[in-house]
């Protein structure tokens, strides 16, 4: 199944490079180019630039944007870029910048008009106040970069994004009005739906792996008590998988939300040992193959947690 | 085509790398001592992340400095480590070093806030990324180190083909064995950064297993290696576009094929009697060492 995603993949990626040798067509000399990090927010540059634009994402769906193997295309899509748009707060810290240096695309540069950052737009959690100290744990200094993972940040990330387009294009200024406006009321009505399903589980207590989830869980009122592994990527000790457990127990958490590409056996002990579940959400466009816009992400997750709920209740 | 400009600092990155590790992976061949790159790269790293933990920034100066520091440590533990009578093999200390680095540098990455992404970046590599500036000064780096082994070629080569000769010569073991650990940790050090362990193993050691197919003499045996880690770069870089892959893996994997590609030809040429005329490494042969003529 992965193989033969993966396999498919190259094809493409192989087909893109041959494609993006040839002359450029006449229908797509018109168009501004697009290029994000992740999925998320090429979905979200699709939902205001519709027909207007041409977006490609670096990131796909299924990998874990804080590590991206460098590609030769990756710098032709970045070279041939009218706009870059990224997470920021450091999530992309690890590849992106030398390639955005080594593209030598001046438009797109930080500080450009070409570069766009995302989280200037939404509102950010887990800000530190203090100085970040070692006692802190694992902090992300500017703030946790996971914030596309609610609606209302989606849709100041589409504000934002509109109004860039408007300012790159202004022909088109109306035209992305509109499709600004129709994306606004589509958020308010699917907000309502997930909002009604979500909301017998108001106030409930889960686990998450690592601290990927804030925004999700405050937007639907979820209660973050733990974590199975406060750090990326460093095993967690024996004493915090013991205060965890004890503490699952205490409190009667049933839920531990993990990301597609940890591994689950940390998890799956834990929930062995508790009677929870593991949940693999995903947290972004394109995780599956159904995920294929900015709402069936929400539609995924929100039913994934709905059964999990139901399920323990 | 417009791809060929960004490839032009990764491939000549590539092809300083392939210049000087081809020459000292003949060395590491015939000392036997085939890890040593993995475990200096990473008590390199544990340097490195030992800086982050005191709140330096991971590519600042003095980071390096610490990163440089342990690499040098390392260089004295494996000098030191050379047992004359083959009591333990020194591969075990490599080894030793290489998993308690590892294990070392998860233990200090639990304690440091944040920035952790950095670090694994540091084993890992980016050959696309390379930077003008960062060629230039590898390349004159990697010149002052290869001027000081063509000037002590004869004693480096000594040492490594045949200790026990060395020695009899008068020459200090222990002190150019540190010498060539310290200016090999120097070069590694830097070619992991720039291209990653895997890459960087596989410049070391695969161009010198391949020309030892076909030739015992220092001589051919360096100009096969060049000749193979030159061509495999350009084709790892070619295929890595023309499929687009990850370039590093792409060269690594390049390098097995075009490996597997030379012992078949070495089967047809040698096939039989010839092959055994090969001396080969004294590392593989313990306790004959070989006598020069």
């Amino acid at each position: 199944m992965k193989s033969h995603r993966v396999r498919f993949g190259i094809i493409l990626m192989a087909a893109c490079v041959l494609a993006a040798g040839l002359p450029r067509s006449a229908d797509a000399a018109g168009k501004l180019k697009i290029v994000t990090s992740t999925t998320d927010l090429a979905a979200l540059a699709q939902e205001v630039g519709g027909d207007r634009v041409e977006v490609q994402s670096i990131a796909r769906g299924y990998q874990d944007p804080h590590f991206v193997e460098a590609k030769p295309s990756f710098l032709l899509q970045l070279r041939r870029a009218d706009l870059l748009i990224v997470v920021g707060l450091q999530l992309e810290i690890g590849w992106l910048p030398p390639l955005v240096t080594q593209c030598g695309n001046p438009k797109i540069q930080p500080g450009a008009p070409g570069y766009f950052d995302s989280s200037q737009f939404a509102q950010i959690l887990e800000i530190p106040t203090a100085q970040v100290t070692r006692a802190m744990g694992d902090v992300h200094p500017l703030g946790n970069p996971h914030y596309w993972l609610d609606p209302q940040n989606g849709l100041r990330i589409g504000q934002g994004i509109a109004q860039k387009l408007s300012e790159m294009s202004p022909g088109d200024a109306a035209y992305f009005a509109e499709r600004l406006k129709s994306f606004r009321q589509r958020i308010a009505d699917a907000e309502k739906r997930w909002d009604e399903q979500m909301k017998p589980y108001r106030g409930w207590k889960v686990v998450t792996y690592h601290r990927s989830w804030p925004n999700l869980a405050t937007r639907f009122g979820l209660n973050v008590v733990n974590y199975v592994e406060p750090r990326a990527g460093i095993p967690p000790s024996p004493a915090h998988l013991v205060e965890l457990i004890g503490m699952m127990k205490r409190e009667n958490v049933k839920v531990i939300l993990v990301e597609p590409y940890f591994d689950l056996k940390t998890p799956n002990s834990v929930a062995a040992q508790t009677g929870a579940q593991v949940v693999v959400l995903l947290p972004s466009v394109g995780g599956e193959k159904e995920v294929t816009d900015y709402f069936k992400l929400f539609d995924y997750d929100v039913n994934l947690l709905v059964q999990a709920f139901q399920a323990a209740r | 085509m417009e791809i060929l400009e960004f490839l032009k600092w990764p491939l000549v990155a590539s092809l300083i790398i392939a210049g000087i590790h081809a020459y000292l992976g003949v060395h590491v061949v015939e000392r036997g001592v085939i890890f040593v790159d993995l475990a200096l790269a990473q008590i390199a790293a544990l340097g490195a992340t030992i800086g982050v933990l005191a709140g330096l920034d991971a590519h600042s100066e003095n980071t390096y400095w610490i990163s440089l520091a342990f690499t040098v440590l390392g260089a004295g533990i494996f000098a030191m480590a050379r047992s004359r009578h083959a009591h333990i093999p020194q591969e075990a200390f490599i080894g030793i070093a290489y998993a308690v680095a590892s294990a070392g540098t998860i233990l200090v990455m639990s304690k440091a806030i944040g920035e952790t992404e950095h670090l694994k970046d540091m084993l890992i590599g980016n050959i696309l990324a390379v930077s003008k500036e960062e060629v230039w000064r590898t390349a004159a780096l990697y010149a002052v180190i290869g001027l000081f082994h063509y000037k002590f070629r004869k004693r480096f080569l000594l040492i490594s083909m045949n200790s026990r000769e060395a020695e009899a010569q008068g020459i200090s073991i222990g002190l150019w064995d540190f010498l060539f650990y310290v200016s090999f940790g120097f070069v590694v050090t830097r070619s992991v950064a720039i291209a990653g362990v895997l890459m960087v193993f596989c410049y070391l050691i695969v161009p010198s297993v391949g020309a030892m197919l076909f030739a015992d003499r220092i001589g051919p045996r360096l100009a096969i290696g060049w000749t193979m880690g030159t061509l495999v770069s350009a084709l790892g870089v070619f295929l890595s576009v023309m499929l687009d892959l990850p370039t590093g893996a792409t060269i690594v994997c390049t390098f097995g094929g075009v490996l597997v590609l030379m012992f078949l030809v070495h089967l047809a040429v040698h096939h039989g009697r010839g092959a055994r005329d090969l001396r080969g490494a004294r590392s593989a042969a313990p306790g004959q060492e070989l006598t020069r003529e």
